[in-house]
């Protein structure tokens, strides 16, 4: 198999976003344009010089990218739409860098935009029913995951509460978060009970906003004479879980293997990284990949959290944009901002969540499926 | 009274506690000899056979209750919280997600549970859905 860092080097030189917001009757070609337009206005490039385009998105519907860009400009840019569950902007931005290494083009882009509530589950029409009428409900899973985990490890609700208080402080800085409020420990618990201990400040809220990656070749930096510091992008890896063994969730299990894969193909190991951007959809998550990704030992991401170690300025910023507990998970745009808060971080820009010294990042995602998918970032 | 998720479930032999017991319908591949559940139209999901190779075989609908919790917030239309769900063994190496009995007091990590089937109403019918409660012989 022939890995990214075989081919041609890939830059991310731009990127935009709108804000992440609670359903709105804010039109997504107005979302869509403002992530575009803030994308090409940071990599000081025109929209004609973008030669394709791949979409991220869940729940708008056909042709959502080619009826957004056709309000920018009909240029003749390839454009695919892609739906990959929550790893639809993951998977857009794989895409572009594939693009882009190949020799294939240029210059690519990954945007990401959806509205909340047009999602429709295709398990909803495999046809074979399960026992739990909450079977297909990711936020029961990992709150029974965390059950076990409470007895295993001797996790507590505190902890949960701390990877949220954590993440909604960070996302308090971020202009781009849905939550911009910065929360206790003692908030979070005392938030609507969800499921066990799980309460809803503890989980990802529902949402909507977009997102945008502008991505080109060595050649295309010196001909479109960009400024900016270009971020490279060094290992780009997807997988699809396996049948469990043991008490590990699938999604556990493909999320260690993905991490694994990423870094032997990006020519790192977790020490190297100052910034990791991770599906929290639930804080347990964060708990589990922290010690799945090798950031700290197994068994040992709850001690890893207590000791600030995952905090802005701390051993490796995780989260630093508030993570999808409190930026937000729109879905289609979440991979390309999680790209967003990587690059802003590598090139120094984060302002007041900057985390020190930052030179290498991983964007990881998890999809409905499930499915994983990382990228390795690098200022050169 | 209809047994709801018939594909998945079956009426056995005896009573519960809160009603009739019931087995499971899992598949047996001929192919690679692993069991699966449930049984579906579409062969086997480890090895791919053809639905030819599949036999199904009936599973007594006991188990080894792993973890549950007890779901406070109406996450899907289906549930009427509180409710109690778990994770639990239904055959050796096959966890399933389970919908439990009653309030979580009367649970506990690594207890026998079997099947039944409770009374419930979807809407303004009455049907009989697989829940899981303390099996008998649990110490
Ligand atoms: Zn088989």
């Amino acid at each position: 198999m022939t890995v990214l860092r075989d081919m041609r080097p890939v830059y991310v030189v731009g990127v935009g976003m709108h804000r992440y917001q609670f359903a709105s009757d804010t039109n997504y070609i107005h979302m869509g344009l403002t992530a575009l337009r803030g994308a090409l206005k940071d990599a000081g490039v025109d929209f004609p010089d973008i030669e394709s385009a791949f979409v991220g998105c869940t729940g708008i519907g056909m042709a959502a990218g080619r009826i957004l860009f056709s309000h920018i400009g009909w240029t003749g840019l390839a454009v695919t739409q892609v739906e990959n569950a929550s790893a639809s902007g993951s998977s857009a931005f794989q895409l572009a860098c594939l693009e882009v290494a190949s020799g294939r083009r240029e210059v690519s882009m990954a945007l990401g935009v959806d509205k909340y509530g047009d999602q429709v589950r295709a398990v909803a029409k495999e046809g074979v029913n399960r026992l739990s009428d909450t079977a297909t409900i990711p936020l029961v899973k990992y709150a029974l995951l965390a059950e076990y985990l409470k007895k295993e490890k001797g996790l507590t609700a505190e902890d949960l509460a701390l990877v949220a208080s954590k993440n909604h402080t960070n996302a308090a800085d971020n202009p781009y978060a849905q939550f911009q409020k910065p929360r206790s420990v003692a908030d979070v618990l005392a938030s609507k009970p969800v499921m066990g201990d799980f309460t809803s400040l503890m989980c990802t809220p529902r949402g909507e906003g977009a997102a945008a990656a502008i991505v080109c070749s060595e050649a295309a930096l010196k001909r479109l004479q960009i400024s900016g510091i270009p971020v490279r992008v060094l290992s780009s890896t997807l997988e699809s879980e396996r049948p469990q063994v043991g008490r590990e969730m699938g999604s556990v299990a493909v999320a260690r293997s993905v991490a694994q894969r990423t870094y032997h193909e990006a020519g790192i190991t977790a020490e190297d990284l100052q910034v990791v951007e991770l599906h929290d959809a639930f804080a347990i998550e964060e708990l589990l990949y922290t010690e799945t990704f090798g950031l700290c030992k197994t068994g040992e991401g709850h001690f890893w959290l207590r000791d600030g170690a995952s905090r802005i300025g701390g051993q490796c910023a995780v989260n630093s944009s508030g993570g999808l507990i409190a930026q937000g998970h729109p879905l289609g745009p979440t991979g390309v901002g999680q790209i967003h808060e990587i690059v802003q971080q590598l090139r120094g820009q984060a302002g007041p969540r900057q985390q020190p010294d930052a030179r290498v990042g991983m964007a990881h995602m998890i999809g409905l499926g499930s499915i994983a998918i990382a990228h390795v970032l690098r200022r050169d | 009274m209809e047994l709801e998720k018939a594909d998945l479930c079956a009426i056995g032999a005896g009573q519960g506690a809160n009603g009739p017991v019931l087995t499971l319908r899992a598949g047996m591949c001929g192919a690679c000899r692993q069991l699966h559940f449930p049984i579906t139209a579409y062969g086997c999901p480890r090895c791919g056979a053809e639905p030819g190779r599949v036999a199904e075989q009936a599973l007594d609908g006991r188990a080894t209750l792993l973890s549950f919790a007890t779901i406070h917030s109406r996450l899907s239309p289906l549930i009427t919280p509180p409710c109690v769900v778990g994770e639990a063994e239904i055959a050796p190496g096959l966890i399933e997600e389970i919908m439990l009995a009653g309030e979580e007091s009367q649970y506990a990590d690594g207890m026998a549970v079997r099947a039944v089937g409770v009374e419930i109403t979807r809407g303004d019918t009455a049907v009989l859905a697989c829940r899981f409660e303390p099996a008998e012989d649990a110490p």
